[in-house]
């Protein structure tokens, strides 16, 4: 018996991936960290934290060290928030995001 | 007569707050739709467009022809035919929103979008059971939110499927009211305590 294949919008990957840099805290969180928690390829990851970074949802801790760390923003955190009350009023409906 | 005027203004008050929730259900999904470019709550969206704008026009059409010009039963036929297609305009936007709703928030891909299309211009073309066709896509409805419920058990999508099951029984004592008054007034109660259901939901979500 097969599974149906869940697959999620892209601002679902983009809220997923500031979801695992949120909960890294002050400290901040690394590509691999990122990359596990939103399940995503090398590739994609590179290309979507350009595009947070670009949006200014994300920004570069040190971007002297040679593993990059990130921090969620405010405009980011705001982003999340936002992005979290229409989850949650989407799926009441029954409507994924 | 005075009964009946004060159960219409009684009517016009619920439906005009009916009307400005479903309006504000209907901002809140266009701004997730702009955050998130899921078609599904532009659907949703529409729909409770379609219901305001229908009840905001009841609403008008009620109180002019009603309260301003005093409607009674020697009414001359053309102020007949007018309520008769206010009525019936009313029914079918009401009828437009719950397809919609139904094609919006479905959980299984079974219906098509040009099925919607056939079922939202039957919807006009058909006129004396408005109100069972309304009853018949509000039952689709609550199923597909009965089955959301069950899927995710929060609280949220309770408040859903309590919002829609109220329609549907306003719906359904609106269908018995030609026979009991009251049941015409219990038809506006139930329809504002679903909409308020909604309101819920979106101060739930914050």
């Amino acid at each position: 018996m097969s599974r149906k294949k869940v697959y999620r919008s892209k601002m679902r990957i983009l809220a997923d991936m500031m979801r695992a840099v949120q909960e890294a805290g002050v400290e901040g969180a690394g590509p691999t960290k990122i990359l596990y928690a939103a399940n995503l390829s090398h590739d994609r990851l590179t290309q979507y934290l350009e595009e947070l970074l670009e949006k200014e949802l994300i920004t570069i801790l040190d971007s002297n060290c040679s593993n990059k760390t990130y921090l969620l923003t405010d405009k980011g955190r705001e982003f999340l928030r936002e992005f979290v009350k229409v989850e949650r009023f989407s799926e009441a409906f029954g409507i994924e995001i | 007569m005075q009964l009946g005027i004060s159960i219409i203004r009684l009517d016009l008050l619920f439906e005009t707050i009916s009307g400005i929730i479903a309006l504000i259900v209907t901002i809140y999904a266009s701004n997730a739709y702009k955050i998130t470019g899921q078609k599904k709550l532009s659907d949703l969206s529409t729909g409770f467009m379609v219901l305001s704008v229908g009840m905001f026009g009841r609403v008008i059409g009620t109180w002019y022809f009603f309260v301003r010009l005093g409607a009674s039963e020697d009414m001359t036929p053309e102020l007949r035919t007018l309520i008769a297609i206010v009525t019936i305009a009313y029914g079918a936007s009401r009828i437009m929103a719950y397809v919609v709703f139904a094609v919006a928030i479905r959980p299984l891909k079974r219906v098509e979008v040009q099925d919607a299309g056939a079922l939202m211009a039957l919807a006009v073309l058909v006129d004396p059971t408005l109100e069972m066709i309304a009853i018949f896509v509000l039952v689709i409805v609550v199923i597909q939110a009965l089955i959301n419920y069950t899927t995710n058990r929060n609280r949220f999508a309770l408040y859903v499927l309590v919002g829609f099951i109220l329609l549907l029984l306003s719906h359904l004592f609106l269908a018995q009211s030609v026979i009991n008054l009251g049941m015409y007034l219990m038809s506006q109660v139930a329809q504002l305590l679903g909409f308020l259901s909604f309101l819920v939901l979106l101060y739930k979500t914050g």
